[in-house]
């Protein structure tokens, strides 16, 4: 054979080489983590990981015989890494997910329905009975249950009680009271209140005016509009008009409220009980109230909190459902408030002694009962990722750019329209 | 089997470059072309699992989508202020640090670490720095008596061009130090000989001799610019509203937030005949104005 290579040999060499990376493309993706014999792959919220959840892990790989890969993101992280997953079919065991997430996989048949398993083992574990009735709906598609709550939140008047007390004013439970006492508290470096750039902030305030995000009948966005106006009217004036509040700063960070408020700049904040551990920490000299959510046209907050579902191609949904059941028992729900103050989706829950007695705890456990999912009717349209970025442009032009709330509403409104059809 | 041996010296050396270049073509085709080859069938599809076919629907909604316009004209806007900042700023540094300073080497380095430091935390830095309740900045401006800015507020577009300014000065500045330092000495020394004074022999003949690292520096800059993403994505989030709405964020923003592969397939198509094109211009007319002494 000749040492030389043949134009022939040669285009064989190419060929073969050439088709390398297109066979591997073709060959289809690895093996998924969660498909690993041994292996569970669990995606969770980075801020999530707590004690109490390693130790149902810990019980869950004994019990099954599995190492579980605990794979912490931030959400939108987890929310690209899982929408690549989806679009290779790699996917993961169990997702934790920040809510909203559930009906709109169901709906893009990404999500598997756990009605099955929900028929079998419901009663003895205490679901649906057990959970509060909007963390069941918002879990649910077509009348099938897509996901268990894991958290369940709201938002609250944090305060900070030596400058009420300091400026002699009581806890407002209004609008108009709010606007009142930050009026009151705003002097040399220090705000009344202080505002989140993130716009899901303004949902406790469209809700109070007795806004919803969608009419499904009317197809209309936020209405009613003229209390959809008077909700971001009212917000955006206590920043450019009162001047009781700093201008936000657009990011990705939802944090600098609790900041403000820990560094003694801020007397009040609207926010959840995930602030409740940063304001401890940062401040402990701080004395912290919480109020009732405000009163509007009627007393409203926002439910919020975490869910877990199982994606449409997870390997083995029985294991799946056995780690969902074991990490929302009662005693994991105790155990997680016991070890970072969280709050939890079940009644029960809301009943235990400690969730009693705790002043920082009680508020929101009363809350919990009255509230409210302003998104859910815009999930289930399948559009609620673009409505989503169309109420954080219409939020920040006005409560930022001070740009007037009837135009910016307006503008989000004509550009749903095109989308929402 | 037929024996086949290229009949020149030429032909031979082109087939021993051939094979030498296949793992760098192999590698391109793996992941580059087929990935773009990828994204060219799927921005002819639609719905959240690009499933369904729409032929050119989504090229045509994207030319007649005012937020795709709108992002695009703010991706312009920055990209012009990196490159012309790019320009002025990395051939001032260079001028500056061509002399004999004591300490030029330290000016060098120091001037080239935000270029080595990764986006996300020049991001959080000047986040920092700039938030106006608790930033340094406003802290420092207010301790001298001077007024507290809001510059992420009332100019986010600029403060993010700024920003990117601040960490690519040093990589220009050392493009524009071997361009500065490739200049012949003979050239200024006859031009002194001549009478010319300094501000002459920099746009007589170093600005015109520089003009191919100038050129290099603005494709470079014209690319990087209307491929930022960090920027918005770190330190504004794409606002405040839609103000830093950079193209690629707005395409990762279609893509994963509002699941619209197919529709985020056609905009990357479309921003990559754009920046191809701005390059064919800008070499084009590069090229054109190079000069040789």
């Amino acid at each position: 054979m000749s040492p030389h290579l043949s134009r022939r040999d040669l285009l064989r060499l190419a060929s073969a080489a050439a088709t390398v990376p297109l066979l591997s493309a073709c060959a289809g993706a690895p093996p998924a983590p969660g498909a690993e014999p041994g292996t569970f792959t669990v995606y969770w919220n980075a801020g999530h990981d707590y004690q109490a959840y390693r130790k149902v892990i810990a019980e869950f790989e004994q019990a099954n015989k599995v190492t579980v890969t605990f794979q912490k993101y931030q959400w939108p992280d987890l929310r690209t890494r899982l929408l690549a997953d989806f679009a290779s079919g790699v996917v993961p065991d169990v997702v934790e997910e920040p809510g909203g997430w559930v009906q709109e996989f169901a709906l893009s048949g990404n999500a598997r329905s756990l009605q099955e398993y929900v028929d079998r083992d419901g009663a003895a574990m205490g679901f649906p009975a057990d959970w509060q009735a909007v963390t069941v709906e918002r879990n649910s598609y077509q009348g099938q249950v897509y996901g268990v709550q894991l958290h369940l939140t709201c938002t609250l008047l944090f305060y900070n009680k030596g400058m009420l007390d300091a400026a002699g004013v009581q806890p407002p439970t209004t609008w108009e009271e709010l606007l009142e006492a930050a009026r009151k508290l705003t002097k040399d470096d220090v705000y009344g209140i202080a505002l989140n750039q993130d716009h899901t902030y303004a949902n406790p305030w469209l809700l109070q005016a007795g806004v919803r995000h969608y009419d499904p009948g009317t197809k209309e966005v936020l209405t009613p509009r003229d209390k959809a106006v008077e909700a971001m009217r009212f917000q955006a004036d206590l920043v450019h008009r009162h001047k009781v509040a700093p201008v936000p700063v657009s990011g990705t960070d939802y944090s600098g409220p609790q900041k403000l408020f820990s560094a003694g700049r801020a007397a009040m904040i609207i926010t959840g009980p995930w602030d409740l551990g940063p304001i401890k920490e940062t401040s402990p000299d701080i004395e912290l109230g919480l109020a009732a959510p405000l009163k509007k046209d009627g007393q409203a907050t926002n439910a919020a909190g975490t869910s877990l579902l199982v994606p449409a191609k997870a390997a083995r949904p029985d294991l799946s459902w056995d780690f969902i059941k074991r990490i929302t028992a009662l005693e994991v729900e105790r155990a997680a408030t016991e070890e970072v103050g969280m709050l939890m989706p079940r009644v029960s829950w809301a009943e235990l002694p400690e969730v009693g007695n705790d002043p920082l705890i009680k508020p929101f456990a009363d809350a919990l009962g009255y509230a409210q999912d302003s998104s859910q009717e815009i999930r289930l349209t399948g559009q609620s990722g673009r409505f989503d970025e169309e109420l954080k442009k219409m939020y920040q032009s006005v409560v930022i750019q001070n740009r007037p709330a009837e135009e910016a509403i307006e503008a989000l409104a004509e550009t749903a329209k095109g989308f929402l059809k | 089997m037929s024996v086949l041996r290229p009949r020149t010296l030429s032909a031979r050396y082109a087939r021993t470059a051939y094979l030498f270049l296949l793992p760098a073509i192999l590698f391109f085709a793996a992941f580059f072309y087929l990935p773009i080859g990828n994204v060219v069938s799927t921005s002819l599809m639609t719905g959240p699992q690009a499933d369904r076919f729409t032929g050119l629907g989504n090229y045509a909604q994207a030319l007649a989508d005012p937020s795709v316009r709108h992002s695009f004209l703010v991706t312009v806007a920055f990209a012009v202020a990196v490159v012309a900042g790019s320009i002025v700023l990395g051939l001032a540094l260079a001028l500056a640090l061509d002399r004999p300073l004591r300490g030029r080497v330290a000016f060098r380095m120091m001037l080239l670490v935000p270029y080595l430091t990764s986006v996300a935390i020049v991001g959080l830095l000047w986040r920092n720095i700039l938030d106006p309740e608790l930033g340094v900045l406003n802290r420092s401006l207010s301790a001298v008596g001077l007024p507290e800015q809001q510059w992420l507020n009332t100019h986010p577009l600029l403060t993010i061009a700024a920003i990117t300014l601040w960490q690519s000065a040093g990589y220009t500045m050392v493009l524009f130090l071997a361009g500065l330092q490739g200049i012949p000495e003979t050239f200024h020394e006859a031009a002194k000989i001549d009478g010319a004074d300094g501000w002459h022999r920099f746009w007589r003949i170093t600005l015109p001799l520089l003009a191919p690292t100038t050129l290099f520096v603005s494709v470079m800059a014209v690319i990087s610019g209307l491929q930022a993403f960090g920027q918005a994505y770190i330190i504004t989030n794409g606002g405040p509203g839609d103000a830093t709405d950079l193209s690629v964020f707005h395409i990762f923003n279609v893509a994963f937030r509002a699941r619209d592969f197919g529709y985020a397939s056609a905009q990357s198509v479309l921003l990559l005949v754009v920046i191809v094109a701005f390059t064919l211009i800008q070499l084009r007319a590069g090229r054109r104005g190079e000069v040789q002494y």
